[in-house]
Parts: structure tokens; sequence; C-alpha cells
């Protein structure tokens, strides 16, 4: 497990680097002159400002040395300056990561806390008519905009019968989401619908599908009783798929979910890289896709991790 | 300043239908006693309620932009509407106001100095009695501290158009309230006072200070480097702007009480202000916004906490032709547009190498596009009826004594196929409707046009302004009537205006496009006087498509050193018809929404400035 895990890691790191080279270099690929970007129409009256800001920022050296020195100020614990937000990148992510962690590490958990049962019993009751209700609740909320499903909430909860407010808790900080929780209401509501919708769809295939497993027949004829191989055997298994589900929303849950955070006004990671993206702010945006690399090969290898302890049969093959 | 057509600003007006005779009778009378050198920025409101004293008023700021630089030195990459009127102006007056009800004019009032005397090439510069919040008055060596800024730093400020450097040839500080300048010679009143002087911000002794302690930058130039290295990087600690001894020393009407990065500021009455109009609210605060739609639904919620908001585009029922306010879908707001102080175009490269250029520089052609951009259609269309025409370098509202009169009696090219086909035909081109256009007698169609060439131009333009790419596209559908083809490229804001924002050659940048289009014009920001130094002269940086005419130079010329407007209408009049760019609708800024108990927030200026200690809530 040791050497599993070691190789693992080393992989990772080389992962990360061809990500930032990779990133590093598409940044630089897109046309046009970050400088005016940033300093806007502006600029065109005084040059010299482009001139100077391509000298502060290392625009006027090669990529490679441009990544170079990147580089060395990342391993240095840099992530670098927003020239668009005039905050360090790393201030940036320390107000907007726990916000977004926050939000859909809730809207998550819930989720997965719901879609279990519900993709059980739809299992159990295939198609019965709870089976279609929820077959019908998934379809719905999958295929639902989140946008859209973010302005209804609002329009039923907030404007017509005025429960919740309209936005998410404003300020900065962690802080306000406990001082104002209420705020938050409605965007975990509409994250966890649409996460739900496509957890206990996954749920319900995994689970048909152990039901029909040589073991749940074998247990059965021991005698072990409906509620036992449901509980004992089939959960479990059933739990693998969700597992892999589960570590590929860690990325998710670090880079937030840009639309409800648009719609609820509840400024996360997601719309901060999206305002880096049009700002054309590079050390926001190759902060950001670190931080969500590091936590989709986190996600990978825990997600590896559950399958070994939920699955002996992987445990052995590694050995 | 070039603005992005994304960047929402703030506003403030309202007009309730019962009081709209008195309020407007109020805003005429505000600005016939600021023409005879008096009030203020104004006050608004005839309102029905008693006017209570106190209240906290709140302030939607404009989806996505918070203000994040508090030093009014400001360079490009901060140089903003929301830093400079949401946030550094509430705090530390510039030395001329602009801003008299709707207009760009000169504030007298409310400007910290008197008006600016003129003599021969020497001007002087009075000082009212203002005082810092730290107790210090304002003084003239405080002027000279921002000048002397100017004159080491040019590159570091954002609104830097060559004062006091290339033309002021002497400063001197005679009193503690009076400097004189002299200039390398006589220049035009109004354009030395709104594009030069306006630029100015009196900065406290407070400020003149490096990390290791005081400096002399109000007296050495050379000290003043280390000055802005200070200032800056303190600029840079937004989450210590509120308590910072430094930006605590005010002299606008308000001082800051709270502030975050986010966008959530709180400010409170500097009790020293030395100004007319002292605040009456207890708290004026600003809100940050994601988008627009989120912003919208807090004003749809019963009990809004946003006193001040705005109403997204796209949710606004069309305006009537005649009706200055279409219906508002919100209950409890009076809705106001705001324009800005702006012209609105699309550039032509005159200095195009994709084989193009000679027919740009032709100006029967570049009248036949104008004739092919159905500016009324685009304003009641998808501007739904909140757009103003552009036909010149002077923008036509507010109404300005700027203005020619020429100028006033509508677009020189209203939407005409029949003109620009006939326009194409009598210089050598065989149009074909919905095909290619070609030139098939190259004497007539111009210099550099081969035979054959056909009319066929690439238009980038700015993505994500719904009206704008409606407006495109209608266009591209005109010009397709008489067989010029134009292929739209949609794009981000940013890489429109990096291949088209400035001159190619000055910039030293690729030439090869030929029409672009980043949807936002220019605004006359900080340099109110709408002359032509900067976008329309040979060679300048801002100068897009590279324009240039002997004539023309001259006349802007003229412009800058005759203080009369018959220069200014002289050169309108010679570059309206010229197209040196292509004129297209200026959209409004903002639709501002209006609690129904806020009052004194109307009339707003075009300038977007912004003066909360005017409002005041009724009961």
């Amino acid at each position: 497990m040791t050497i599993f895990l070691l190789r693992r890691v080393l992989q990772s790191i080389i992962v990360i680097l061809l990500v930032t080279v990779i990133t590093f270099a598409l940044l630089r690929a897109i046309p046009g002159n970050p400088a005016i970007a940033i300093l806007g129409p502006n600029s065109f009256r005084n040059p010299a400002a482009i001139a100077q800001f391509d000298k502060q920022y290392g625009f006027d050296l090669p990529w490679y040395s441009q990544y170079w020195l990147w580089l060395r100020h990342l391993l240095a614990g840099n992530l670098g300056f927003s020239w668009k937000l005039n905050q360090s990148v790393a201030s940036l992510l320390g107000t907007h990561l726990p916000k977004t962690i926050f939000l859909v590490g809730i809207s998550t958990i819930l989720a997965l806390l719901l879609a279990i049962p519900v993709g059980v019993i739809q299992a159990v009751r295939r198609n019965k008519f709870i089976d279609h209700f929820f077959n019908g609740f998934s379809t719905v909320f999958y295929a639902m905009p989140a946008f859209l499903l973010g302005i209804l909430l609002i329009l039923f909860f907030a404007i017509k019968i005025p429960i919740f407010p309209p936005e998410g808790p404003q300020g900065e900080g962690l802080g306000v989401v406990f001082t104002n929780f209420n705020a938050l209401v409605l965007p975990i509501i509409s994250l966890t619908l649409i996460t739900l919708a496509l957890f206990s769809r996954y749920m319900r295939s995994s689970v048909l599908d152990n039901l029909t497993e040589d073991y749940v027949r074998t247990a059965k004829a021991k005698g072990a009783s409906e509620r036992r191989v449901l509980i004992r055997h089939v959960l479990r298994n059933s739990l693998i798929p969700i597992a892999t589900l589960l570590g590929l929303s860690l990325p998710g849950i670090i880079a937030g979910a840009l639309i409800t955070e648009s719609v609820f006004n509840y400024p996360g990671m997601g719309y901060l890289f999206y305002q880096a993206a049009l700002n054309s702010d590079y050390p926001i945006l190759l902060g950001i896709t670190i931080v969500v690399a590091v936590a989709t090969v986190v996600g990978s290898l825990l997600a590896d991790i559950a399958y070994a302890v939920l699955d002996p049969r992987v445990r052995y093959v590694s050995q | 300043m070039g603005r992005a057509p994304n960047q929402q600003a703030r506003s403030r007006s309202r007009l309730r239908s019962r009081f709209a005779l008195v309020a407007a009778g109020a805003a005429a009378l505000a600005l016939v006693a600021a023409g005879c050198g008096g009030s203020g920025s104004s006050s608004s409101s005839s309102s029905g309620g008693t006017k209570e004293k106190g209240g906290t008023a709140t302030y939607a700021l404009p989806p996505s932009s918070t203000p994040n630089y508090i030093f009014p030195y400001t360079s490009s990459a901060d140089f903003s509407v929301v830093n400079a009127s949401y946030l550094q102006d509430l705090l530390y007056r510039p030395l001329y106001w602009f801003g008299v009800g709707e207009t760009p004019n000169y504030n007298q009032s409310l400007s910290v100095a008197n008006a600016p005397q003129f003599s021969g090439n020497k001007v002087t510069i009075t000082l009212k009695h203002y005082m810092w919040s730290d107790g210090q008055p304002v003084t003239a060596s405080n002027v000279m501290f921002w000048l002397n800024m100017e004159t080491a730093l040019p590159s570091d400020y954002g609104g830097y158009t060559g004062f006091p450097g290339s033309i002021v040839k002497d400063i001197k500080v005679v009193s503690p309230t009076e400097l004189t300048m002299t200039m390398d010679k006589a220049y035009s009143h109004n354009w030395f006072l709104y594009n030069e002087l306006a630029q100015i911000y009196p900065m406290p002794e407070a400020w003149d200070k490096t990390a290791s302690g005081p400096s002399h930058c109000t007296t050495t130039v050379s000290d003043c480097k280390a000055v802005y290295s200070y200032l800056d990087a303190q600029s840079k600690t937004l989450n210590s702007y509120a308590s910072s001894p430094l930006w605590s020393v005010v002299d606008g009407p308000w001082k800051l009480s709270a502030f975050n990065a986010d966008g959530h500021v709180t400010f409170v009455p500097n009790k020293s202000y030395s100004g007319p109009v002292k605040p009456t609210l207890s708290q004026f605060k600003e809100v940050p916004f994601t988008t627009d739609a989120a912003e919208y639904s807090v004003l749809q919620a019963p009990n809004s906490s946003v006193d001040v908001g705005y109403l997204p585009e796209q949710d606004a029922p069309a305006k009537p032709v005649n009706a200055t306010v279409g219906k508002n879908p919100l209950n409890g707001y009076t809705l106001d547009p705001l324009y800005s102080w702006g012209i609105n175009y699309y550039v032509m490269n005159y200095q195009s190498t994709t084989g193009n250029g000679p027919i740009i520089k032709q100006l029967y052609f570049r009248q036949a596009l104008a004739y092919l951009m159905n500016q009324k259609s685009v304003i009641q269309g998808p501007l739904r009826g909140y757009g103003q025409y552009t036909i010149g370098p002077v923008p036509v509202q507010p109404k300005t004594n700027f203005l020619s009169p020429t100028a006033t009696t509508g677009d020189p090219f209203p939407f005409s196929e029949s003109k620009a086909k006939s326009l194409l035909t009598s210089h050598g081109w065989k149009v074909v409707p919905n095909g290619t256009t070609t030139c098939t007698d190259p004497s007539k169609c111009g210099p550099g046009i081969k035979q054959g060439q056909a009319m066929n131009f690439q238009l980038p333009f700015a993505n994500g302004t719904a009206w704008i790419t409606s407006e495109m596209t209608q266009l591209q559908s005109n010009a397709a009537a008489v067989g010029i083809k134009l292929n739209l490229k949609p794009e981000p804001f940013n890489q429109v205006i990096a291949l088209a924002g400035g001159n190619c050659v000055v910039t030293k940048s690729s030439c090869n496009w030929d029409l672009a289009n980043w949807g936002g014009g220019w605004d006359y920001f900080p340099d109110f006087y709408p002359t032509g130094e900067e976008l329309f002269m040979c060679g300048v940086p801002a100068n897009s498509g590279g324009y240039c005419n002997k004539q023309n130079d001259s006349l802007i010329n003229s412009t800058l050193t005759n203080s009369s407007m018959t220069p200014m209408y002289t050169w309108q009049n010679f570059i309206s018809p010229q197209l040196p760019m292509e004129w297209q609708p200026n959209g409004v800024y903002e639709l501002t929404e209006i609690k129904d108990n806020l009052h004194g927030v109307t009339p707003q200026p075009v300038t977007l400035s912004i003066n909360p200690e005017n409002w005041y809530f009724t009961k």
C-alpha cells in the first residue's frame, strides 16, 4: 500500500507540473496583449504604461523564462498577485475557497445522503410508482440548467413567498455564512437537487446491478433476510461507483459552481475564475488551475483508496 | 477613457410623473444658476414626504465591479469609473468639479478652487477655504504635491495627457492659497480647465511620506518616485483602507468606516467637510453584485435593501419614442436612464495591410457604410429606446454649448440603401445585391484599388453585449444588400481592444485588420472637453484607425488655443461627415432604479459621478 501511495504521489507531481506547463502555454497563446487587456483602452493614451507593465510583470521575457519565473515563485509559496483585483492570489483563494467548499461541500454531502436511500428504494421498488416518481424527479433536475433552477427558486421562495433572501450571505470570508445561514438555503437547495439527480441515478443503477449478482443469491440461500442482504452486502458494493463520483467531485467542490454563485450573488471560486478569464488575469487563472489540479489528483487518489476499502479484490490485485 | 461595454455605471435619477414639472423646473434653475457661477450639483427632488435626517442609503455597484484602488493618482490598470466615482471622489475632492444637472459642465460651487483666472499664457488658481479631516487646510502646496507627482511619474497616471510637462513651463506657489502657472502659449480657457486642470487632486501633507518616514514630493520632484511607490503599495492593501492613517485624511464629504475587498464599502459623513452640501444621510453603503440578474432579483424582493440599483437592459420594457422613460417593471422604485459623456463608433483601419486600406481611405465608401448603419432602428430595437445618436465627436445629449448648431439638426446619414448603392456605383463599383460588389473602374474607385477588387471585410466585434450583436447582424444584412460582405467575428472585448484599440503603426502592433467594434467608443473622462487631440489627430496612439488629415489637425489645434466656441463648431462641422470612424448609437450606461422614498439622487450627470451628500429619505 505504501509503495502504491508513493507511486501515485510521484505520478501526481508530474501530472501537476504538466498541467502548469500546458496552462501557462495556453494562456500565452491567447491572442492579444495582456498589458492592453489589463490596462484597458485607456492605455492607448499612454503607451509608456504598456511598456512599463510588460517589464514589471515579465512580459518582455521569452515565455519559458516567464514560466520559470512563475514556477520559482510558486515553489516559494507565492501564487502571484492579481493585476485586476489588487490582491494576492493567496488571499483571494483564502476568501473565496472556504465559501465555495462550504456551499458545494454541504450540497454534495446532502445530495449523497439523500441519493443513497433514494437509489436503493428505486432499485428495490423497480418499475413501481415510487421508482417512476424519482426517475421523473431526477430526469427533470438533471436536465434543468442550474441558472433556471436558481432563478425559479428565487422567484418562488424569495420574491413570491419571501421565506429566504434572494442572495447568498454577503460579506468577506466564511464567517458571514454562519451569521446569515438562512441566506445560504436556496443556493444549497439548488446545488443539492442537481447533484442528487445525478447521484441517485448512479446509485439506482449500481444497486440493480448488484441485486442480480451471485453473492446475493448465495446470501439469500443461506437464509439472510432481505434487509440484511441489502444493507450488509448490496449497499456496500453499490457504493463503489459513488466513491468514483465523489472522488471526481472534489475538484468541483474546489472549483466552485459558477452559475449558482452568480445567480445567488455569492462569489466563490467559480466566479473568481470566470472573471479572471474575462480579464486576462493570468495569476488568478494559474493559481486556481494549480489548486484544482491538486484537488483532481487528490480526489482520484482518494477514490482509489476508497475502492480498496470497499472492495477487497482491489487490494489483492495491488498487492 | 475608453469605455468597456460591459462596464455598467451607477446612476440615480428619478422624476416621478406628478412632480416632473417641478423637478424639471428645479433642474433648469440649477443649470441657470450654475451658468452664473452658482449652485451646486443640484438636488432634486420635490417629494411628498417629510425630509428625514440620517438613514442609510444602499447603493448597488455595477456587476462584477468593485472599488480596489483608493489613491487618486491611479495607474491605467486601476483607472476606472468605479474607483474614481464610487470611492476616491467621495473621499478626496478634485480641484475642479464637473457635473451640473445632467451636463458635464464645470461646477464652481463644488470645486475646491475658485474659477481659474487666465491672463495671456498665465493662469492663477486660488483655493477656497477647505480643510483636511486632520485639521490642516487644503493649500497650494497640496496642489503642487500632485503636479510634482505628474511631472515625475507620467506613466503611472492613467489619465495622463501631457500635463503639466509639455505645456506648463513654470509653476509657482505664491501663497498658501494661490498658485500660478505659466504655459508655453495661451490656451483655450475651456480646454485648459476641462482637460488639464480637471485632473488635479490636492493631496494632503500626510501622504508625502515613504515607508521610512516623511518625504518632500511637495517641493522636490525627485522625491516623488519613492513616495508614489509607498502610496501605491498602501493602496494595494485593500483591507487596511478604513483603518489607515493615510487614507483617513480626507477633504471630501465622506469618510470610510468599513471597506471589504469583496466590494462591501461603508461611508460615514466627514464632519469637517468644508463644501457647500453636507451629508444628510448617516451612512452610505455600497454593495457588490456578480451579475445584473442577481442585482435585479434583490430589487424585486419585498423590502429590498438596495435603495439605488439598476434595471438590466434586457428586462426593460421598450420606451415609447417621445417619452423620457418607459414603463418601470419594479414597484416602489423610479426608473431613470443614465448616459455617459461619450460617443460611440466602430473603427476602420486606414493603415490596413489586408489590401482593403485603399478602400477605407475613400470618403464615398465610408459614407456608404454610414448610410447602412440604421441608428434609428438600433435605438428603437435592440436598445429598447434607451440610446442616443452619435453623429460626430461631440455627444448630442445632454445639450451643451459644446455641440455645433449644425449637429443639432439630426443624423446626416440616415439609413438609405439606395444612397449607399448610388455612392458606390458612381465611383466605379458594380453593385451586386446579396453578392459581391467589385471595382470595375479603378480610376473612379480610387488610388490603390484594383480592377475586380471585392468589398469583403473582416469585422471582429466584442461579444457579450446583446444590442451590439444585434446591431452588427443588422449592419451585415444591410451591407449585403449592396454587395458589401462583412464577415462578423464575435470575440472577447479584450481581444478586440488589443487588436484595434490603438494606432497599429504608432503602437507597433499588427495592422492586419480592416474594421473592428469593441462596442464602447470613447468616453470624455476625466477630460470633459470633447476636443479631438487624443482621438482624431494624426499619429496619436488612441487614433485607432490612423485617420490623418492636416486640415483636421489644424482645426483641432485651434480648439486648443482659442477660447471662443467657434473653432469647436468649425472643427465638428468638418470632421463629422469625414467619418474618421463609423458612428454608431451610444447605448444607455445604466437604467437606474431609485427607491421612492430616497431623494436628491437626480439629475444624474453624464460625468458618472455620484453625490450621496445630496441624498435624503422622506417619511
